[in-house]
C-alpha cells in the first residue's frame, strides 16, 4: 500500500517512466492509423509478443553472457529487448503480408475488426507457448540509486534510469529518421495525407514496411520495459491498449509528434492519478488510472476531436 | 479591399438570390482555399462555376452545403442566414448538393436509394412506425409514386429494380439527380454532373437541367466540361486561387483576359 | 397466408438459403431424436436453447448497431453485464441493495441504464468517423468492468451476487423448460419489433448512413440522431439479455463479462450476415455450437492426452475465424435480402410476382411493368 509520506516528485519520477512506455506504444499505433488508415487493435498485444520475444531469448543469452554488466542492468538484458524489437517488427511485417495486404479493399473499418482478429491469435499463441503465468526478466532486484535518494527524497532505480535514456535514444532516431531520411520524409509525407501522396506516387512498399518495422520494434520495447518495470503477463498488451489509444487521441490522430506528446501526458496522468486523489482534485485512486485516461480520452473527443496539436474543426 | 483580381460585379445585389455568399473564407493550414468569397445566385438561373484545378470550388462547395467550417463569412438561402446551421439543417432549408464521386449504397436497389431523398419522412422516427403505421404506409406509398415518376421522366424506369451497385457511372449520376429533386430544392448545387459520363448520356442530363430549369428549377454546377457548361450555364462564375475571378455570360468569359490567363497560368487545363 | 407460403417467402428464397435452413432443421431434428433416444439430457438441450436465445439477442443487438448503421460496438459484455447486473441488484434479497423487488423492475432498470449509458458513450463519438466509437467503446468496457470489480459496496465486487430469482415460477414446468420458453418469447418479440422497425423509412436511413453518410446528410438527415438511436436501441436489447442471463444462472460476478463475448457477438453477427435479422440469429446458434462443441475437446482421449489448454485453443480459433470471416465470407451465411421499404406500402401486384420471385432469387424482371419489385413478396 502507498506509505503516507511520499514526495510528489516521486509520482512525477513513475510519470516519466510510463510515459516513456506509453510513448514508445503511441508512436506505432499512431504512424500504422495515419499511413495504413485504421485503429490497429492489434498493436497492444504487438507488444506483448515483443515482450515474450524478449523473455524468450534471454534463455540463449543469459548462459552465453552471464552476469556481464551494462548501466547496472545485465548485458544479456539489452540483447534481450534487441531480440524482442527484431522479432515483433518482423512479425508485424509478415502479419502485413499475409493478412493485411490482400484485404486493402475492405476499406478502414474491414482491416481495424481484422486486427481485433490478429491480436486475439497473438494472444492466443503466447498463451500457447509461454502458459498463463506472469514471468520476470530476471534481473536481479536493485535499490534505488542512493544518493538521489538522500539528495532528492525520490527512488530511482538504475533500470528507470536505463527505460528512460533508452525511450529517448529510440525516440530521437525516429525522429532523425523521419526528417534526415529520404524514406522518413516519404512517411511523413504519407502521413500528412495519404491520398495526395498516393497520388504523386508516394506510397509505396517502401513506405508500408518501414512503418510496420518501426513501429513494432517500438512497440516490443515499450513491452519490454513494460515488463522490466511490472511483469511479463499474456494480457499486459491488450490492459495497456486504451491507455496508448488515448495518447494517440489526446495528440491528434495522424500526427507522431502529437502521439509522442499525447503520450507523455496521458502516462503522466495516469502515474499522478493517486496524488490528484491526496490532494482531492479527483475522486477515485489508482485503481481506476485506465478510467482516468479514458475520462480524459472522452473529453478530449467532445472538446477538440482533432487533439492538441491537431487542425481546428 | 483593393479592386485587383476581384471581380466586383459579384458583390452587386440582385433582386432575389436564392443562395448568397458574403465573404467566405477557408484555409487548410496555411493554404488559404477560398478567399473572400461573395456570390449570389438569382431565383430560376443556371449558374456555372469553372476555374482550373485547386481554384476553390470543391472547398466552395462545400463551404456552402455546411461540410466545412468556414473560417470567416456567411450563406444565406432564401434570405435566411445557415452560417450556423449542419448540413442536413441547411438541406431542409431548400439546398440541397450533389457529389463528385457518388458512393454506391451497398444493398440498396435504386428504389430504395430514390426512397431516401423525401425528408423529413414520418416513418424516419420509431414511434409512428408502431403507433400511426397509417400515415406511414400513405406517405410510403405517395413517396414510391414519385419515385416512379422522377425515375420516368428521367428515362430510367428500368432501373428501377436494380441493385445501386450495379449501375454505372452515369446511370448513378441521373439517379442521384432524380433523387436530388424527391426534396423539393430552392436550389440545388451539383458537383461535376457529367464527370465520366458518356457523351450521350451527358447530354440527357443536360436536356434534363435544362427542362427543370425552365419550370423554375435553380442550379449552381460546377463542371469541368466545358463545352458542357457553356452551352447550358448563364451566368458563369471564375474561380481563381480561392477567389472569385469574374462573373459574366459565357460569351464575356470565353473572350475575358484574365480567364484564358488563370487557365493557361495555373496549374490546370 | 397459410404457413408454408410465409415458411417460403420468409426463410427460403435461394438454393443457398435452403440449404443452410435444411442444414439447421437435420441439426436440431438429430438433437430432438438424441432427446428421446436418452443420449441428449433434455435440461441440457434446453438450457442450450436459453443460451441460444440469449446469444441471438445479443447479436440482434450488435446487428442493430453495426448491422444497420455500420457502429462498431466493442462493449457488447459490457452492456450485456449492465443489464445482468441491474437485473441482480434489484432482484436478488441478498445483493449489496438488498431490494428483492420483482424482476419487472430489474428488466426496467437494465432497459433505462443500458440506454442512459448508450447515449452517454455516443455523445462524444457518434458526430466523429467510426473508429471512435470503436475505441471508447473498448474503454467503456473496461470502465465498466472496473467499476463493478471495485465498487464492493453496489456490486458486492467479485464475490458476485448469488440467489437472483427465477423467473414465472408458478408456470408448471420444469425450471429448465420455463427459461427456454421466456428466451424464445423474449426473442420472437425482438425480432418482431427490429423487422418492423429496419423495414422502414427509419432502417433505409440508416443502411444509407452506412454506405455513405455525407449522402444522407446532404439530403437533409440528421444523421447523428439516427445513429444514436440505432446505437441506443441495439444496447438496450443486449441489456435486456443480460438480465435474462442473471435470471437464467442465478448468479452473476463480473468474470462474466470478459470481452471474448463481445467477440463471439462479432463473429455471430458477420458470419451470419451484417444487417441480418435471420443471419444475427443463426449466427448466434452457429457460434454456441462452436463454443459449446469446443468443451467436449478435452473429453476426447486424444486431445486431452496433449495436455493442451482449452481456453486459449479457443481464444485461437476465436481469432482465427474473425480474420477468414473477414477475409472471404464478409457476406456471411444469409446476407440481408429485404428492400427497406414499409411492407404496407407495396404494391398489390408484387403478390402476383411472388411465385416467380421466389424461384429467381432478385434477378431483375422486365422493365417494362410498372416497378412490380422482382423480390417483393417478403414484404407482404
Amino acid at each position: 500500500m502507498i506509505p503516507l509520506q511520499i514526495s510528489p516528485f516521486q509520482y512525477i519520477v513513475n510519470g516519466v517512466v510510463f510515459s516513456s512506455i506509453i510513448v514508445l506504444a503511441a508512436i506505432g499505433l499512431s504512424l500504422v492509423y495515419s499511413i495504413a488508415d485504421f485503429a490497429n487493435f492489434a498493436h497492444g498485444d504487438l507488444m506483448t509478443v515483443g515482450a515474450f520475444s524478449g523473455l524468450f531469448s534471454v534463455a540463449i543469452f543469459r548462459p552465453m553472457l552471464g552476469d556481464v554488466g551494462l548501466f547496472g542492468l545485465p548485458l544479456w538484458f539489452f540483447l534481450a529487448l534487441a531480440f524482442g524489437m527484431v522479432a515483433a517488427a518482423v512479425i508485424a511485417v509478415v502479419t502485413d503480408r499475409i493478412i493485411y495486404q490482400p484485404m486493402e479493399d475492405s476499406g478502414s473499418i474491414g482491416l481495424l475488426i481484422t486486427s481485433i482478429g490478429v491480436a486475439l491469435v497473438y494472444r492466443a499463441s503466447i498463451f500457447l507457448s509461454f502458459g498463463s503465468d506472469s514471468e520476470r526478466y530476471g534481473v536481479a532486484r536493485q535499490g534505488p540509486i542512493p544518493w538521489i535518494r538522500e539528495s532528492f527524497g525520490v527512488a530511482i532505480t538504475p533500470r528507470n534510469f536505463v527505460v528512460v535514456i533508452l525511450a529517448t535514444v529510440l525516440v530521437t532516431g525516429l525522429h532523425l529518421t523521419l526528417t534526415r531520411t529520404t524514406l522518413g520524409r516519404k512517411m511523413r509525407a504519407t502521413a500528412d495525407n495519404a491520398d495526395l501522396a498516393r497520388v504523386s506516387g508516394i506510397r509505396t512498399d517502401e513506405v508500408i514496411i518501414a512503418m510496420w518495422l518501426i513501429g513494432g520494434a517500438l512497440a516490443a520495447a515499450g513491452g519490454v520495459f513494460l515488463g522490466l518495470e511490472e511483469l511479463v503477463r499474456p494480457r499486459m498488451g491488450f490492459d495497456i491498449l486504451l491507455i496508448v489509444f488515448a495518447a494517440v487521441i489526446l495528440g491528434g490522430i495522424g500526427s507522431v509528434y502529437g502521439a509522442m506528446l499525447g503520450g507523455l501526458v496521458i502516462g503522466m496522468v495516469h502515474e499522478l492519478v493517486p496524488l490528484f486523489n491526496q490532494w482531492g482534485i479527483i475522486p477515485v485512486g489508482s485503481r481506476y488510472a485506465a478510467a482516468v485516461a479514458f475520462v480524459i480520452m472522452v473529453a478530449i473527443l467532445l472538446v477538440k476531436p482533432s487533439g492538441i496539436v491537431g487542425e481546428s474543426g | 479591399m483593393s479592386n485587383d483580381g476581384v471581380y466586383e460585379g459579384a458583390h452587386l445585389d440582385k433582386d432575389d438570390p436564392v443562395l448568397k455568399t458574403r465573404g467566405l473564407e477557408k484555409a487548410f493550414g496555411g493554404l488559404v482555399a477560398t478567399d473572400d468569397v461573395s456570390i449570389e445566385i438569382e431565383r430560376g438561373t443556371i449558374t456555372g462555376m469553372i476555374g482550373p484545378n485547386g481554384a476553390g470550388k470543391s472547398t466552395l462547395f462545400n463551404l456552402i452545403s455546411g461540410f466545412y467550417e468556414a473560417d470567416a463569412g456567411s450563406v444565406f438561402v432564401n434570405q435566411t442566414d445557415v452560417s450556423d446551421m449542419t448540413p442536413p439543417e441547411r438541406a431542409h432549408e431548400g439546398l440541397v448538393r450533389t457529389f463528385q464521386t457518388p458512393r454506391r449504397l451497398e444493398g440498396m436497389s435504386v428504389r430504395e436509394a430514390m426512397l431516401v431523398g423525401p425528408g423529413p419522412q414520418t416513418g424516419e422516427s420509431i414511434f409512428p412506425l408502431f403507433f400511426s403505421a397509417d400515415d406511414v404506409t400513405r406517405e410510403e406509398r405517395a413517396n414510391l409514386e414519385q419515385a416512379e415518376e422522377l425515375l420516368e421522366r428521367f428515362e430510367i424506369s428500368h432501373l428501377i429494380d436494380q441493385p445501386s451497385t450495379d449501375l454505372s457511372g452515369g446511370q448513378l449520376k441521373l439517379v442521384e439527380l432524380a433523387r436530388a429533386f424527391t426534396t423539393n430544392p430552392d436550389i440545388l448545387l451539383l458537383d461535376e454532373p457529367v464527370a465520366g459520363v458518356n457523351p450521350t448520356l451527358a447530354n440527357d442530363i443536360k436536356r434534363f437541367i435544362r427542362e427543370l430549369n425552365e419550370e423554375g428549377q435553380t442550379f449552381l454546377i460546377i463542371e469541368h466540361d466545358m463545352p458542357f457548361i457553356m452551352d447550358l450555364a448563364d451566368p458563369i462564375i471564375v474561380l481563381d486561387q480561392g477567389r472569385v475571378l469574374m462573373e459574366g455570360s459565357p460569351k464575356e468569359v470565353r473572350t475575358d483576359d484574365r480567364v484564358i490567363e488563370a487557365y493557361l497560368g495555373g496549374a490546370g487545363p | 397466408m397459410s404457413v408454408a407460403t410465409w415458411v417460403n417467402d420468409t426463410l427460403v428464397r435461394d438454393p443457398t438459403e435452403r440449404r443452410i435452413f435444411a442444414t439447421l432443421a437435420i441439426i436440431t431434428a438429430l438433437l430432438v431424436v438424441g432427446v428421446f433416444a436418452g443420449v441428449i439430457g433434455p435440461r441440457f438441450l434446453l438450457f442450450q436453447v436459453a443460451l441460444v436465445g440469449m446469444y441471438a439477442l445479443l447479436s440482434l443487438g450488435l446487428n442493430v448497431q453495426w448491422g444497420y448503421a455500420g457502429l462498431i460496438n466493442f462493449s457488447v459484455a459490457a452492456f450485456w453485464g449492465l443489464g445482468a447486473y441491474s437485473a441482480a441488484l434489484l432482484t436478488a434479497p441478498n445483493s449489496p441493495l438488498g431490494m428483492g423487488l420483482h424482476p419487472i423492475f430489474g428488466f426496467l432498470a437494465a432497459i433505462v441504464v443500458s440506454a442512459l449509458v448508450a447515449i452517454l458513450i455516443g455523445i462524444p463519438t457518434l458526430r466523429l468517423r467510426e473508429d471512435y466509437l470503436a475505441i471508447a467503446s473498448l474503454g467503456l468496457a473496461e470502465v465498466i468492468r472496473l467499476i463493478i470489480l471495485n465498487e464492493r459496496q453496489w456490486t458486492a465486487g467479485s464475490s458476485g451476487i448469488s440467489g437472483i430469482p427465477s423467473l414465472l415460477e408458478w408456470l408448471p414446468l420444469t425450471s429448465a423448460a420455463t427459461t427456454a420458453s421466456i428466451v424464445v418469447v423474449l426473442l420472437a418479440l425482438t425480432y418482431l419489433f427490429l423487422r418492423r422497425i429496419h423495414r422502414s423509412p427509419w432502417g433505409r436511413v440508416l443502411r444509407t448512413i452506412r454506405s455513405d453518410e455525407d449522402l444522407a446528410k446532404a439530403l437533409g438527415k440528421d444523421t447523428y440522431r439516427f445513429k444514436m438511436q440505432a446505437f441506443v436501441v441495439g444496447s438496450v436489447v443486449m441489456a435486456i439479455a443480460g438480465a435474462f442471463y442473471a435470471h437464467l444462472n442465478l448468479y452473476i460476478d463480473p468474470s462474466d463479462l470478459v470481452p471474448l463475448t463481445t467477440f463471439y457477438i462479432w463473429i455471430a453477427v458477420i458470419l451470419g450476415g451484417t444487417g441480418s435479422n435471420r443471419g444475427a440469429v443463426v449466427g448466434a446458434a452457429v457460434v454456441i455450437a462452436i463454443r459449446e462443441g469446443s468443451r467436449f475437446l478435452n473429453d476426447i482421449a486424444f486431445i486431452g492426452n496433449l495436455g493442451l489448454d482449452v481456453a486459449p485453443l479457443r481464444l485461437l480459433f476465436v481469432g482465427i475465424l474473425i480474420i477468414l470471416i473477414m477475409r472471404y465470407r464478409q457476406d456471411g451465411l444469409l446476407p440481408p435480402k429485404d428492400e427497406l421499404i414499409w411492407p404496407s406500402a407495396q404494391k398489390e401486384s408484387s403478390a402476383a410476382s411472388r411465385g416467380a420471385a421466389a424461384s429467381d432469387g432478385g434477378v431483375v424482371t422486365d422493365g417494362t411493368t410498372s416497378g412490380g419489385p422482382s423480390d417483393g413478396g417478403e414484404n407482404q
